[in-house]
């Protein structure tokens, strides 16, 4: 193809890609202004729109009268162990998935998409007698538990379509040379699928960090994430905009940054994974 | 995915436990016994409860009704809307979200200056909570104090301030508008991983042979990705249908019933009214009929990508 | 499977850790307590400290429990087991906790506490239970008044209504729309207390036939012309809850709204001497506000009920209360307290007091909490956009009062 000219460039591509990220942005735009206004401000005359009207006030009150640095971190547990416990189950599932023709595999399969099915709010009270039966209320375990759920069918959907754009002429070679199943899992298949492991962990992180639901019922004063801290800055009568705006910045970021930082390695994996599909 | 394993035979045999025929089943089992014992035992007493008259604040009341949840159900005039608006929510926002998914992922896949910091700015819809999403589009579309109006009262698109979300007719619509914001940057970036499988030859070949490039996308790019939208759209078709937190915060499913979908009437069944042998039966209902179309959906689609 | 054993002695590790911390905290005697606070800096924590001091035996453990869902969360946690000894409560919760038996009467604690008599008068007669026990310990309340915008008011030459009529005559002449609306009406969740002054005044009852008799069909037809026919209400008012109608009455979009001394503050801050307040009009030969209440309560099933008295009563004291007050910008239930009473501009006091005696509470009974939560903004919010009409709305809600 030709090299197109830079006006031609910008006309069909900068200009269409600025006006998404407008999109995208815009509404997050305003919720910077809101958390660089202070509150009194917001209260008697709205937002500002010029600099000189900012101030870090609101985050020096996130982060000094409000306890939300320990709900980050209450949040980057549980994210982080949903992540991780969510993989583990999901790679062995997927691998088994790609590669085995066994009886009940579509049954399986569907089942885990009927997970996602049924509205959680239903199963949020059978949960909680559940968890307290176990003494597992207001424990990390309990969210990284309940989150693994919402992420698994999906992490094992992805990872399937990934396992299987891996070719089988590399694991029968492994177990040819006698390698027992297990091992080829880890030595040959594994490292193949980083790329898809980085992307569909990402997925799992940002579900876990949004949810709120189970955060709020499960949890309670021992273990509270960032959602429910947030929520709790929506009162009866007042919505305290300025640290609602600060605490949605502040808690948006560690999925952003997470994603800027393994963006080049989501992008290779979701290319093999849909190279095969 | 091509057919079974051909090295079944080559293995060695062992103990009944350690039989090749059982790995897959021994490598499923944490995935199973996970999502068994926190989803399939609550579901399943879900739908026990759903065969009973129970009202949480008078736990002695309960009585078994049988069907009777469900009979009611069907000549509940709300059950039919909610369904209805269930219909168009996902019919609508599920399909918005993938063609503006589309079209960014097509567009991030270009070269240009910026395409880095495009990529990362594109996902903040997606990382922010549900009820800050739902906070802050209540605010632009609020006729009285909002920028939404103030914008398209400048611009003269409209006349006078819309209330987006206080007319029966608009709500539904204004709800799936924001859903679609938060939505799109996951299809971009599965399409846009999709995008990157395609080689590049196949374009230079159709270049030479003078196909417009309509024409390659339409032969080239739709079928490269189709196996990503495909498994993409169910996924969010599932996750979609689910999702009332938003339409729970902006409109609590007002006006009226304008936009109650049915897990929204489910869950205000049962959390808020504590009527959970109604609420548990409008959930069970939903599941049926959301599996159904799943079932329909992954026959007819599933079949091409796993081929 | 390496990774399966792992995981497994985390599950075993997770349980025994989480059994010992139960047991640990069963021996203590700590008082767990949920409430919700509007106020994120969250002054609970020195008025535990306070508590502690003074009772060295007592651990509190004060949860802030986000208000949106606040009551769902209360309810699984009651009848999964696993529900605080004390939480604040308010009245339209107290039918419903009653039927499943979750409260603890406090009937002889109260008439023991040296307390009692502080209480402003007909306090504990508002919040009674519906079978006449007490079980409700109050600790602010808040009566709704009608805002207006003194500066509108005199460029129209109008003085702040004293009856239905004078109230939309006011509201016809200070509606220039699209850019000034007479009145900000609350259609949406919540908006029943405004829809009271108007309705209940006028022969409206949450009781079998109250809604349907002429006078309260015809009540809620003249609210319902107001937004279709004046035209004096702004066109977004079915999905206006809190947020919106005190945001367009900040704004100007409005120059009447109903609201309570909660909010005076923020609207002294945005509009100085231009708000003022007065009671409701009176309609027809009635009227009616709603008393909106928050109090405190023990669980039945707490195991540690005098410590738990103990904190609640703590804080249903003089200056105690004041403390908890001027955290939720409410008014103290105490007469030592409201002496000298800072916390909010006299004229709001004022007309807080003047309503008092015509100030009311709905019906104690299972429906009212269903009309409150859910199904009074679905039939107003039909009817408002002429989906039904006032006598189906109320002949709606009457089927909900009669079952």
């Amino acid at each position: 193809m030709n090299k197109p000219s830079t006006l031609r460039r910008i006309l069909t591509t900068d200009l269409p890609v600025a006006l998404i990220v407008l999109f995208a942005m815009a509404p997050f735009a305003w919720m910077i202004l809101t958390s660089l206004t202070p509150s009194a401000q917001i209260v008697s005359s709205g937002v500002s729109l010029s600099p000189a009207g900012w101030s870090l006030d609101n985050y020096w009150r996130l982060l000094g009268q409000t306890s939300f640095l320990t709900n980050m971190l209450h949040s980057l547990i549980i994210a982080t162990g949903t992540m991780v416990l969510g993989l583990v189950v999901a790679v062995a599932a997927a691998y088994a998935f790609s590669r085995f023709r066994f009886p009940g595999r579509r049954l399986l399969m569907l089942q885990f998409l009927l997970i996602n099915m049924f509205p959680v709010v239903l199963l949020i009270l059978p949960l909680f007698v559940l968890m307290r039966r176990f003494g597992l209320l207001d424990t990390h375990f309990a969210l990284i538990l309940a989150n693994s759920t919402v992420a698994i069918p999906f992490a094992v959907w992805m990872l399937t379509s990934y396992v299987g754009a891996i070719p089988k002429s590399l694991d029968e070679a492994a177990m040819t040379d006698g390698c027992s199943r297990l091992t080829t899992l880890r030595r040959i298949v594994l490292p193949l699928m980083v790329p898809g492991i980085i992307s569909t962990g990402i997925y799992i992180f940002i579900t876990a960090w949004n949810e709120y639901l189970y955060a709020l019922t499960l949890g309670g004063r021992n273990v509270r994430p960032v959602t429910v801290a947030i929520q709790t800055l929506i009162g009866e009568y007042q919505i305290e905009w300025g640290l609602l705006a600060a605490g949605a910045v502040v808690g948006a970021l560690p999925a952003t940054l997470l994603f800027l930082f393994v963006q080049r390695h989501l992008i290779g994996g979701m290319t093999q994974g849909a190279v095969k599909g | 995915m091509s057919i079974v394993t051909p090295t079944r035979a080559a293995e060695s045999p062992g103990p009944f436990w350690r039989r090749a025929h059982l790995t897959p089943y021994w490598l499923l089992a944490p995935a199973v016994v996970v999502t068994a014992v926190i989803v399939f035992l609550p579901m399943a007493q879900a739908v026990i409860t759903s065969f009973y008259d129970l009202i949480l604040f008078r736990p002695n009341a309960s009585r078994f009704v049988g069907f009777g949840n469900y009979i009611k159900l069907f000549s509940d005039p709300v059950f039919w809307t909610a369904l209805w608006n269930t219909v168009i929510w996902i019919g609508l926002t599920v399909p918005l979200q993938m063609g503006l998914g589309l079209v960014t992922a097509i567009l991030l896949n270009r070269e240009f200056p910026w395409r880095s910091v495009a990529r990362a700015l594109i996902i903040i819809p997606w990382a922010l909570p549900s009820v800050v999403i739902a906070l802050m589009w209540r605010w632009i579309y609020d006729p009285n104090t909002g920028v939404l109006n103030d914008l398209l009262i400048y611009l003269s698109v409209v006349q006078g301030a819309v209330p987006w979300l206080a007319d029966p007719h608009l709500a539904l619509y204004a709800v799936i508008a924001t859903l679609t914001w938060q939505g799109f940057p996951f299809f971009a970036v599965m399409i846009l991983a999709g995008l990157q499988g395609i080689p590049k030859s196949q374009y230079e070949a159709a270049s030479l042979d003078g196909a417009s490039s309509w024409r390659q996308f339409l032969h080239i790019t739709l079928p490269g990705i189709m196996p990503v939208l495909a498994t993409a759209g169910l996924l969010r078709v599932i996750w979609v249908a689910n999702s009332m937190d938003v339409i729970f915060v902006m409109t609590g499913g007002g006006p009226g019933y304008s936009t109650h979908t049915l897990p929204l009437y489910a869950f205000i069944k049962a959390r808020q009214n504590l009527d959970f042998g109604y609420g548990t039966a409008i959930a069970v209902t939903f599941t049926i009929l959301l599996g159904s179309f799943v079932a329909v959906y992954l026959a007819r689609t599933m079949r091409e990508v796993e081929k | 499977m390496g990774l399966l054993k792992k995981f497994a002695a985390g599950l075993a590790v997770a349980a025994t850790f989480a059994a010992a911390m139960a047991t640990g905290s069963a021996n203590a005697e700590t008082v767990r307590f949920w409430y919700h606070f509007d106020n994120p800096a969250n002054p609970m924590s020195e008025l535990v400290a306070k508590f502690e001091k003074a009772n060295p035996g007592i651990k509190v453990e004060a949860e802030n429990v986000p208000w949106n869902s606040y009551y769902d969360n209360l309810y699984t946690a009651l009848i999964g087991g696993n529900a605080p000894d004390a939480a604040m409560v308010k009245l339209f919760a107290q039918p419903r906790l009653v039927e499943m038996g979750a409260l603890e009467p406090l009937g002889d604690r109260i008439n023991a506490w040296p307390g009692k008599a502080d209480l402003l008068d007909n306090l504990l007669e508002l919040n009674k239970g519906p079978d006449g026990t007490q079980y409700y310990l109050p600790v602010q309340y808040v009566v709704l008044y009608l805002y207006y915008r003194t500066d509108m008011f005199a460029a129209a030459g109008l003085k702040p209504p004293a009856t239905c009529e004078d109230f939309r005559d006011a509201a016809i002449k200070l509606t220039k729309a699209p850019d000034v609306y007479g009145f900000g009406l609350r259609g949406g969740k919540g908006g029943w207390d405004q829809w009271g002054a108007f309705v209940f005044s006028q022969g409206g009852a949450l009781k079998p036939g109250g809604l349907t008799n002429p006078q309260a069909v015809a009540a809620n037809q003249w609210v319902i012309d107001l937004f279709r026919k004046d035209k004096v209400i702004p066109p977004s008012a079915p999905n206006d809850g809190f947020q919106e109608i005190i945001g367009a009455f900040k704004a100007g979009k409005t120059a009447m709204t109903i609201h309570h001394i909660g909010s005076s503050k923020d609207l002294v801050a945005a509009l100085g001497d231009k708000v003022s307040a007065v009671p409701v009009p009176k309609c027809g030969d009635g009227r009616w506000t709603s008393y909106g209440d928050e109090s405190l309560a023990v669980f039945s099933a707490s195991p540690h009920k005098d410590a738990a008295w103990k904190w609640i009563s703590f804080l249903a004291e003089g200056q105690n209360n004041v403390a908890f007050n001027s955290a939720t910008g409410q008014m103290t239930v105490t007469k030592s307290g409201a002496k000298d009473w800072k916390l909010h501009e006299r004229r709001f006091v004022d007309a807080t007091v003047e309503s008092l005696p015509f100030a009311h509470v709905l019906p104690q009974n299972a429906a009212t909490s269903e009309f409150v939560n859910t199904a009074w903004q679905t039939a107003m919010q039909r009817a408002l956009t002429g989906q039904i009409s006032s006598q189906q709305m109320m002949e709606e809600l009457n089927a909900l009062v009669a079952q």
